[in-house]
């Protein structure tokens, strides 16, 4: 047999590639989160987010242009309806285009990261049926990409703080812990969501709803002054609240930044990030059985 | 001493079938079978169960090339899924050691709208390279691909050969310890196959362990000297190609093609039964002259009756190049109905194939939908000088004018016409 052939001149192999041993079995601990194979396929994550920034306006005639439409046509809309017509009041005297720019700006973000995070699997079926990679790759490439619209908005507002007048400060600074706090309660939604959606593709549809009504729940149209006081804790369990209210204070610098909302916020971030980890990774495995 | 490349113990992989769980779609599906389990506690068309790959235990050493083969849901493609960590086993456990590439698609993972150039390093880290190493790699992976004029257009306007060919670069430059491969040979042109195919001999050369799916049993012998043959998701063979396919022919005779997907569930509405392969005195023979004719006998058994039937005979050579087909109705037979049972029996005029194995298939038509497709049975050409390495698949003699030459026959015609 020609494999005792090859056996013979063994020595004679150049080494191997790499040395890594795999090993594959039914069950896995609990808590064994593989974060390593993460690590190990950092490329594949660049790319993938490389990819999707690539694509995303690819074919289209105005391309990153619409990454400037999209959040003035909202503030242009929240304008109109809630400023001139329902008339909510705005603390201090932030004219409302910067009062409102400043909360689209995050929850725009926030909101295409948990879309991306949580259908990006489903999406991406073939690649989940036919190659192997650690399958959080994909929600942390969701929640990654649009990083660039945030930062091409970002600068939009810098230059309508300008023309009206609001001179930016240092607090601005203040956005980047903001969107990195925003950016992992998306990551945390995503992996509920995504395992989820791959069984049941009802989260695709819940989707455009259920952000609509956290948007409403969030200070984003209106200001939480507005929230009675008795009902502030509660508000505060929306980690979303204090990332936006954050947003206004570097933005505007009216107010404190509340505390007790973003305290409260990154705790239950932190809780939901980790059972969404556990979460993934117990369903991860039959993903490809499943897609 | 031998390095294991590989080491199974006991693999297995379950699947439910039916509509238990792995088909609702949607919250809807889940309450409406829920509400069927209820009416219907014990349907074993919603509890059914089955093993898709079963007690594989082997043992692959380093720089080992093993052809894995079977016929249709045997396992094949769950046993490589389950190597490539892409599904997780029921049961049992393998190690693996080394680098470990999958190609069990080719193309999977490319974007339609980004250019070739772009597609090549998407892939490639899809495979798990690094950004650096494709760099490294890029020039020679173009120059395997063949379409450098092509290389920043869009992949979407690429033909499906060129498709083939990038991808196939790319993964060709994994530098893997271990490669499997499924199938992905069948596809892109006669030449590029062939390409492919040394590729992955160099690639033995330099230690690498390759494991390799396919139907295509001409490739599996070229490359493989060992074949695992698994049959209903278990291994019954593992040693020697020569043997493993001596008894994957024997099972394969008749048994319905890997291509044809008959409807899930439903009895074929025909199936053969018994095929013969004669010479004129009838005589049943496996191996042919070269210009012999053969007569094709063939049983079927309906299970409604046909209407309008074209029922084709075809020969296929064993690099599936597919020579022939003979149709009743292409020669204007005009089968109004057939229903029951009964005998077929097909005589060709002489073949003038070239030296080869050959496979007979048979397929039924029914209103221009295949109804049927089924292998037959394996035979061989046989002629000292018509090989298919030089004289393509058939042979004919011409007519030659030859102004001013000299000429006469050769011992090559001679031989023909004696």
């Amino acid at each position: 047999m020609t494999s005792q052939e090859i056996a013979g001149t063994n020595t004679e192999l150049p080494s191997r590639t790499s040395d890594r041993i795999t090993t594959l079995r039914p069950e896995r601990g609990l808590f064994d989160l593989e974060l390593d194979q993460i690590w190990r396929f950092r490329g594949l994550l660049t790319t993938l987010v490389h990819r999707d920034v690539m694509v995303m306006y690819r074919q289209a005639a105005l391309g990153a242009t619409w990454a400037i439409i999209q959040p003035i046509f909202a503030v242009a809309i929240f304008t109109i309806v809630f400023s001139r017509i329902a008339k909510l009041p705005v603390p201090g005297d932030t004219p409302y285009p910067i009062f409102a720019f400043a909360a689209v700006l995050p929850w725009t973000y926030f909101a295409e990261a948990v879309r991306r995070g949580s259908t990006g699997l489903v999406n991406e079926s073939n690649l989940v049926r036919k190659v192997y990679f650690p399958r959080m790759i994909i929600p942390l490439s969701g929640v990654l990409a649009p990083l660039l619209d945030f930062t091409i908005a970002f600068f939009v507002l810098i230059a309508m703080m300008l023309l009206m007048g609001v001179t930016p400060t240092w607090r601005l600074a203040a956005a980047f812990p903001l969107v990195l706090v925003a950016g992992s309660m998306a990551l945390a939604v995503s992996l509920w969501l995504a395992p989820i959606n791959v069984r049941y593709r009802d989260v695709k549809y819940t989707m455009t709803f259920m952000l609509q009504i956290w948007m409403y729940a969030s200070p984003v149209v209106y200001s939480s002054t507005m929230v009675p006081e008795k009902w502030k804790w509660v508000y505060a369990l929306n980690p979303m609240v204090g990332v936006i209210e954050g947003f206004r204070w570097a933005v505007t610098g009216q107010g404190e930044p509340d505390m007790m909302a973003l305290g409260i916020g990154v705790s239950l971030i932190i809780l939901l990030l980790f059972g969404g980890l556990l979460f993934f990774k117990r369903l991860e495995r039959n993903f490809a059985d499943l897609i | 001493m031998t390095e294991l490349a590989i080491k199974a113990d006991g693999l297995g992989k379950k699947y439910k079938i039916g509509a238990s769980v792995a088909q609702h779609d949607s919250l809807r599906d889940m309450l409406q079978s829920m509400t069927k389990k209820l009416l219907k506690p014990n349907d074993p068309k919603e509890s059914g169960e089955f093993w898709a790959l079963r007690n594989a235990s082997f043992e692959i050493n380093r720089g080992e090339n093993v052809g894995i083969i079977g016929l249709n849901g045997a396992g094949k493609s769950t046993l490589l899924k389950i190597l490539s960590q892409i599904v997780t086993p029921t049961e049992g456990h393998a190690t693996i050691q080394g680098r470990l590439g999958a190609l069990l698609e080719v193309g999977t993972g490319f974007h339609q709208e980004l250019t070739g150039r772009e597609n090549v390093f998407l892939y490639g880290s899809i495979l798990g390279m690094s950004r650096e190493e494709v760099e490294k790699k890029f020039d020679r992976i173009i120059d395997f691909s063949e379409i450098a004029d092509f290389i920043d257009t869009p992949v979407k306007r690429y033909s499906s050969g060129m498709y083939v060919r990038l991808a196939f670069a790319v993964a060709a430059h994994l530098d893997p310890d271990i490669l499997l491969l499924d199938e992905v040979l069948a596809v892109g042109d006669f030449s590029f196959q062939k390409k492919c195919m040394d590729f992955a001999k160099s690639l033995e050369k330099q230690g690498s362990t390759i494991l390799f799916v396919s139907h295509n049993m001409f490739s599996i012998k070229t490359m493989c000297p060992r074949v695992i043959y698994l049959k209903k998701g278990e291994v019954v063979f593992d040693g020697p190609t020569d043997e493993g396919l001596r008894m994957y022919e024997a099972d394969s005779r008749l048994a319905q093609s890997p291509w044809f997907q008959p409807e899930r569930g439903q009895a074929p509405a025909i199936t053969f039964t018994d095929i013969q392969l004669l010479d004129k005195s009838g005589t049943e023979k496996t191996v042919f002259d070269f210009g012999e004719k053969m007569t094709v006998r063939i049983r079927y058994q309906t299970s409604r009756p046909i209407k309008k039937a074209d029922i084709r005979i075809g020969i296929n050579r064993a690099d599936e190049i597919h020579c022939c087909t003979f149709s009743t109705l292409a020669d204007q037979i005009n089968l109004s109905e057939i229903d029951g049972e009964g005998e077929i029996e097909l005589v060709t005029p002489a073949l003038e194939l070239v030296s080869d194995q050959y496979t007979t298939t048979i397929a039924v038509r029914e209103n221009d939908q295949q109804i049927c497709s089924q292998l037959g049975a394996t035979f061989h050409i046989r002629h000292p000088l018509f090989q298919s390495n030089a004289y393509g698949v058939f042979h004919q003699s011409g007519e030659w004018r030859l102004d001013g030459m000299k000429s006469g026959l050769s011992a090559a015609t001679a031989n023909k016409r004696s």
